[in-house]
Formats: structure tokens, C-alpha cells, sequence
């Protein structure tokens, strides 16, 4: 048994690691027009080279891939000499500093041939001060330095090159600035350390957001799920007892119908009845800084609409499921012994029969992840999904990337999750 | 571990009568040719309420679809700008969009994209509908890698099918998500966003088969005559293969109507302004509280009744089909 969940876990993470890499791949395939949408349509190539150069994109698939996993401040400590620390800013942004040797905080610009220093005390009060005494001499007579600079990544900067570069000032947008760095390494902790960079649409860290947007979508998916799990394993296994009667039949198309239907279709639909017509609830989910607990009236459609989705196909599973057992030899003698149906139907046939429906609706995470996404879209519901879509529309990669690392160890970790229940549900199974 | 695809055992007549009935590809001429098949097809429909149901509905969509031109006197293009959300009139039946372009007319040429058209870009225009193309495309490619890792095993086997399970737990939304935001959006990139998903479940299916049917006799024979292992596979092996491929080929096509409107309702479907029923329940979302529900109810309409009716019609006939035997 241990031995099982063991190798089952251990699949579970190479599936994980080539997900990762088909996810990058995928989706960094053509990182073109990052630089148009951040920068706006009409930008000059120069600019969108120094762009995709301070953000890290100029370096090959592997480096980025590794940089994105595992960051690459502790690649960058080694380049500068110096510790590196991440702080947050009373306004949700991130910053870099290299740590002296003292404690204090160090980062610099380049002010013509100047290297300027500027010291972060431990009172938050900032200081700048000259430090051209951190230049190293290199071939051709030049001199260069490896530092963090004010826009979070580390630099190496050449002594005298005055290329033009284009750098992202808050508060000021893209502005042109000069100074000759000629290497960048856009700083972050990577993945794996629970820093999936800052969001190119915000400005702010991705984890900060992806949390409120998860917290959210819980929500909306814990509620669905505790509506539909007993309702639909009730209704299949009322269908399921007698086959072909009318409630059977009536229940099962039913069902159908609600679940092959597209999610949206069906949000439409709830919308045009529930705040159109009857004017009884909000057609859209305007949370806005708000939990969604706290605006419950927010959350009826949407957990409605996902509730007729999801109750369809349960429905139909459990149903499937219960007349299997039904026909079964061993519920055949149950009866011929003389035992009241009620006691069959409760004692015998049930238990067997939520077997195939458990583990069957744990894989049915993927699809209720899908649904999630819709109609989240559909009632402008600030979860996860309507995040995904926003960053996929942007090419906003550090978030799209997070967000599907965390919807596929969702789906992977809920199969891990069903094949353990399943074991444990159906002794039958060899842990082969 | 159970496959999370759908299939449903249907037996093979069964699935000509699908055939015929979406009279999409050349299936319709094959049923010709056996007539007792045919005649089995029809009855087996007319004796089941709900495949009969499913059977109206799906043609009647292929119908408007193949005579789109014929059924309008507006192009889906034309706008009126005087004549924007309207409900229906004498002029327009079903009402008009935002732009004032004709619902019904859009509709119907929304279903021709769909079933009967797919335009590649503005002067390349294919036969069979976009949803078509996507399945038969993820057939070609499945059923290739299937073959391959079934028939050859070994470490081919093995890589392609732990990488096939690795894309299989991707959620399919978010694969779209990731493809779309890579390649952008256009009927092409529909197809490969559909052929992506549906590849890992046909080489799933096909393998299986191929496991299965390589221990054949005829297959033994085959090596022994010395034949190439290209050749057993698609000449020996892949024929016989057809039956649960064409059925779970149907299936799909239910399911690449479903995702062509998901991908169009999250903007990464057809690029505007081609009429695409998702595209035009997204826009027409935005003014169903302005008092205009029309432009998002119709498509809603449209796509809930194609993909009801074809699970209607495939339910009853796999009811029907098995009680005769």
C-alpha cells in the first residue's frame, strides 16, 4: 500500500515536471508581443529588444525554464558578491536589495560614468552616495560591475557604454534612461520557492494576487461541489433503481441535457430568467475588494450554474453505476432471501455502488476546473479562471504560468486523491 | 485508472446512421451502397422518441447550415447602424446585434462554420466544418501515435504514453488558454487547439485496439510473409481498428461544437467579425442588462439545442441498437 501511494506520487511529480515544461514551452513560444501590450502598438524594435532583454526573454528556453522553476537570485548573489533580499513595499511591490556587509541595504544606478550607491537603513530612510570604487577593470581597458538596480534586476554595467535603454519607471510608465547596462537578470525566487515573479499587467507580485483570485474560486467551487455531491448521488441512485421507468428517464435526460450544454449557455440562460426577467438576483458578480462571503447574493448564479452542470454528469454516473449493481447476482439473492427492499437498496446496493461515481468525479476535476473558468467569465466573478484569461489574453506570462501550475496540481493532486480512495474503497485492487 | 474520455459502446451500424445524419463527410454514400443497413438505421430511429428528437433538431441545424445563403437576404457582415439591438420584426425575425447585423442570418452562417465551412483565411475556404476539421485532424495524428507506440512498444511505448498522460492532466481549459495565448486566434488555430486536446485520448483508444489486435493470427501471418512493420500497422492493423474509432470520433464532434463556442465565448475562437456563436453570446452578454437579451440568447439557443440533440440521437440509438440484441 505504502509502496503504491509512493510510486503513484512519484509519477504524480515527473507528470508534474513535464507539465511545467510543455506549460513554458507552450506559452513562451512566441514572446513577441509581451512588448506590445505592455509598451503599446507602436513601439520602435529597439525598444521592444530592450524589453524583452530586461525582462529575462532574450536568454535561451533552458535558462529561462530554470530561472522560472528555481529563480535566479542565488545566480545573481554569486555575480555581484553580495547577499540578495526580497522586501514588499506598503504599496504591494516588490524590491531587491543586495545586503552589505554591515546589514544595510545597497542598490545603485549609473549616473553618466558614476556608479551612485543608494543605502536603505534599517528606519527605511534612503541615501545616496558615490561608489566608484566597486568598478572592476576588464579587458579593452573598460570596467564593469555587477549590481541590483532600482528596477529589480541585476545588472552588469559597463563603464562608459551609454547605450539608450528603455526602463520602467512606477508611477511614470516607460521612460528612456542611459548608463550602459549590458546584462540583465530580471530577479525572482522562482516557482518552486513561492515567487512566481511580478505580474507585466499589474506591476505586483503574482503570488499576491493568484492567492485572493484561489480563495475566490475555492469558494465558488467548495459551495458548487457541496450542493451538487449529495443531490446528484441521491437523484442517480433514485433514477438508477428502476431502469427505464419514468423517473429514470426523466432524470437522466434531464440530466444530460444540463450537462452537455455549454456553460455559458447556461449562465445566459439563468441570467435572462433570474435577473432579467424576475429581477430576483445580480446577473454579475461585482465583488471588488470584498470576500465573497461577505456578498453572498453575488455568488447564487454562479454556484448555480455550475451546480446544473456538475449534477448532470454525477447524476448520470451514479445512475449508471446503481443499475449495474442492481442487476448483480449477489442483491438478486438479497431479495430471494426475503429481505425488505429498503434494507437491499440501503445495506447492499449503495455502498457498492458509490464506488465507480467516487472516483470517477475526482477525475471529473479537470472538467469542473473548465467550468469554473466559463463561468467565472460569464458572471465577471474575480476568481482564478477570469485571472487565467486576462493573463492569457496579455501574454502576461508570469501570472498565466502560476495559475496553471496551480490548476494542474489541482487536477493532478485530486487523481492522486481518487486512486487512494479507491484502493481503500475497492479491496479488489491489487496495489500492482 | 478509468479514461476520462466519454467513450460509449455503440455497435458499428449504429454509427453509420450518425454518419448519415450529419451527412457531413462521405458516410451518407456508404450507407447507400447496403441498403438492408440503411433500412435497419431507419427503423432503429423511428422507433425511439428520443433518437427521433435528436434526429429533427441535428438536421435541421445541418440544413440551415448547408442552405445558409438560400434562408437569408442579409449577409452576416451587413450592419445597419440605424437598427442596433433590436428585437425580432418583419425585417429582421430573429432582431438585430449591436452593430445592427441581422441575428438570424448570422446564426445561420455561425452553424455554417461550425458544420459545413471552415475558412482557412479570407480567400481559402474548406469543405467541412471547423468542428469536422478538428476532429479528423486529431484522428490522423492519434491514431498515428497510437499505432506507433501500441504496435512497436517498448521505450517508444513508454515516452509517448507517459507524455500523452502528462497533457491529459492538463485541464482542457487551460490548454486552450496556453495554445490561444501562443498562437493567437483564427479557424486554424481552432483546429490545432481542438486536435491538441483530442490527440492524447485517440492514441489512448487506438493503442488499446492495436494491443489487442496484434496478437492476431492474420498478423502473425503478415510478419511471417515478411511485411514491413509500416505496413502491418496501417494496412493490416488500422482497418480493423475503425469501428470504435468511428464511434468515438462521433462523440467528439459533439464535444469540438462544444469547445469551438467556449473558445469563441472567451475571445480566442474565430476573429471577429466572422459569426461564431460564441463570439456573439460574448458581445451580446455585455447588453442583457441594457434591456437587449436577443444577440446573447439566440447563440445560446443555437449551440444548447446542436449539442442536446446530437447526445439525443446518439442516447437513443445506443438504447435502441441494444435491445435488439
Amino acid at each position: 500500500m505504502i509502496v503504491f501511494i509512493v510510486r503513484r506520487f512519484l509519477l504524480l511529480l515527473l507528470t508534474m515536471v513535464l507539465v511545467s515544461v510543455a506549460v513554458f514551452m507552450i506559452a513562451e513560444w512566441s514572446p513577441g508581443n509581451i512588448a506590445k501590450n505592455v509598451l503599446g502598438a507602436f513601439i520602435t524594435p529597439e525598444q521592444e529588444a530592450s524589453f524583452l532583454k530586461q525582462n529575462g526573454f532574450d536568454k535561451s528556453m533552458p535558462t529561462r525554464y530554470l530561472y522560472w522553476v528555481a529563480g535566479n537570485d542565488w545566480i545573481a548573489s554569486g555575480k555581484i558578491g553580495m547577499p540578495l533580499k526580497k522586501q514588499i513595499t506598503d504599496k504591494g511591490f516588490e524590491e531587491w536589495w543586495a545586503v552589505d556587509d554591515d546589514g544595510s541595504l545597497l542598490r545603485w544606478k549609473v549616473d553618466g560614468d558614476t556608479l551612485v550607491a543608494i543605502r536603505k537603513k534599517d528606519d527605511g530612510t534612503t541615501e545616496e552616495f558615490k561608489d566608484d570604487s566597486r568598478w572592476t577593470a576588464i579587458d579593452g581597458g573598460k570596467h564593469e560591475f555587477w549590481g541590483v538596480d532600482t528596477q529589480n534586476h541585476a545588472v552588469r554595467w559597463v563603464k562608459g557604454d551609454t547605450e539608450k535603454v528603455w526602463v520602467f519607471v512606477m508611477g511614470s510608465g516607460w521612460v528612456e534612461s542611459s548608463g550602459g547596462p549590458k546584462e540583465y537578470i530580471p530577479l525572482k525566487k522562482g516557482f518552486v520557492r513561492g515567487d512566481p515573479g511580478i505580474s507585466f499587467r499589474t506591476g505586483r507580485p503574482v503570488a499576491k494576487s493568484l492567492f485572493v483570485r484561489l480563495r475566490n474560486s475555492v469558494v465558488l467551487a467548495g459551495c458548487a461541489f457541496a450542493i451538487v455531491m449529495p443531490l446528484a448521488l441521491l437523484l442517480g441512485m433514485i433514477a438508477g433503481l428502476r431502469e427505464g421507468s419514468f423517473k429514470d428517464r426523466f432524470l437522466s435526460i434531464g440530466g444530460m441535457m444540463f450537462s452537455v450544454v455549454p456553460e455559458f449557455a447556461t449562465g445566459i440562460f439563468l441570467t435572462l430568467i433570474f435577473s432579467m426577467w424576475l429581477g430576483w438576483l445580480p446577473g454579475a458578480s461585482v465583488l471588488g475588494d470584498a470576500a465573497p462571503w461577505e456578498k453572498p447574493m453575488m455568488l447564487v448564479l454562479p454556484v448555480l450554474t455550475l451546480t446544473l452542470i456538475e449534477l448532470g454528469y454525477v447524476l448520470r454516473i451514479t445512475r449508471a453505476s446503481m443499475v449495474e449493481v442492481m442487476k448483480s447476482p449477489y442483491i438478486r439473492t438479497a431479495f430471494l432471501k426475503g429481505l425488505p427492499y429498503k434494507q437491499v437498496v440501503m445495506k447492499h446496493a449503495v455502498k457498492n455502488a458509490l464506488i465507480a461515481p467516487i472516483t470517477v468525479i475526482m477525475l471529473h476535476v479537470n472538467w469542473l476546473l473548465g467550468g469554473i473558468v466559463i463561468v467565472e467569465v460569464v458572471f465577471g466573478y474575480p476568481g482564478l479562471g477570469a485571472y487565467l484569461l486576462d493573463s492569457a489574453l496579455y501574454k502576461d506570462f508570469n501570472a498565466l504560468e502560476a495559475g496553471a501550475m496551480i490548476m494542474v496540481t489541482v487536477a493532478v493532486g485530486t487523481q492522486l486523491i481518487a486512486d487512494i480512495i479507491y484502493t481503500f474503497l475497492n479491496p479488489r485492487i491489487r496495489y500492482a | 485508472m478509468p479514461d476520462t474520455t466519454k467513450t460509449t459502446p455503440v455497435p458499428a451500424d449504429a454509427v453509420e446512421t450518425d454518419n448519415t445524419e450529419n451527412g457531413s463527410n462521405g458516410a451518407a454514400a456508404e450507407a447507400e451502397k447496403q441498403p438492408g443497413r440503411l433500412r435497419e438505421t431507419v427503423s432503429i430511429l423511428l422507433s425511439s422518441k428520443t433518437a427521433l428528437v435528436g434526429f429533427v433538431i441535428v438536421a435541421f441545424w445541418v440544413g440551415v447550415a448547408v442552405f445558409a445563403p438560400y434562408l437569408t437576404e442579409y449577409s452576416p457582415f451587413d450592419q445597419d447602424w440605424k437598427a442596433p439591438n433590436k428585437g425580432p420584426s418583419a425585417e429582421h425575425i430573429l432582431g438585430t446585434d449591436e452593430l445592427g447585423r441581422d441575428l438570424w442570418a448570422r446564426l445561420i452562417y455561425g452553424a455554417r462554420v461550425v458544420l459545413v465551412v471552415m475558412p482557412v483565411n479570407d480567400n481559402v475556404v474548406l469543405p467541412g466544418g471547423t468542428a469536422i476539421w478538428g476532429v479528423v485532424v486529431a484522428l490522423i495524428v492519434g491514431a498515428f501515435l497510437g499505432l506507433v507506440s501500441g504496435y512497436k512498444g517498448g521505450w517508444i511505448d513508454e515516452i509517448t504514453m507517459r507524455l500523452l498522460d502528462a497533457m491529459m492532466a492538463i485541464p482542457v481549459i487551460l490548454l486552450y488558454l496556453i495554445i490561444v495565448a501562443a498562437i493567437g486566434a483564427s479557424a486554424v488555430n481552432v483546429v490545432i487547439a481542438i486536435t491538441i486536446v483530442g490527440v492524447p485520448g485517440i492514441a489512448r483508444l487506438v493503442r488499446s485496439l492495436t494491443l489487442d489486435i496484434k496478437t492476431r493470427e492474420y498478423i502473425r501471418a503478415a510478419e511471417t510473409r515478411g511485411e514491413s512493420a509500416w505496413y502491418i500497422m496501417f494496412v493490416e492493423i488500422l482497418p480493423n481498428t475503425r469501428g470504435p474509432i468511428i464511434i468515438d470520433a462521433m462523440l467528439r464532434i459533439g464535444y469540438a461544437i462544444f469547445a469551438m463556442g467556449t473558445l469563441g465565448f472567451l475571445g480566442i475562437g474565430m476573429p471577429p467579425p466572422s459569426p461564431d456563436w460564441g463570439s456573439m453570446v460574448a458581445k451580446g452578454r455585455a447588453f442583457i442588462l441594457m434591456g437587449s437579451p436577443w444577440a446573447a440568447l439566440w447563440p445560446s439557443l443555437a449551440i444548447a439545442s446542436l449539442v442536446v440533440g446530437l447526445n439525443l440521437l446518439a442516447d437513443g440509438i445506443r438504447e435502441e441498437s441494444m435491445r435488439y440484441q
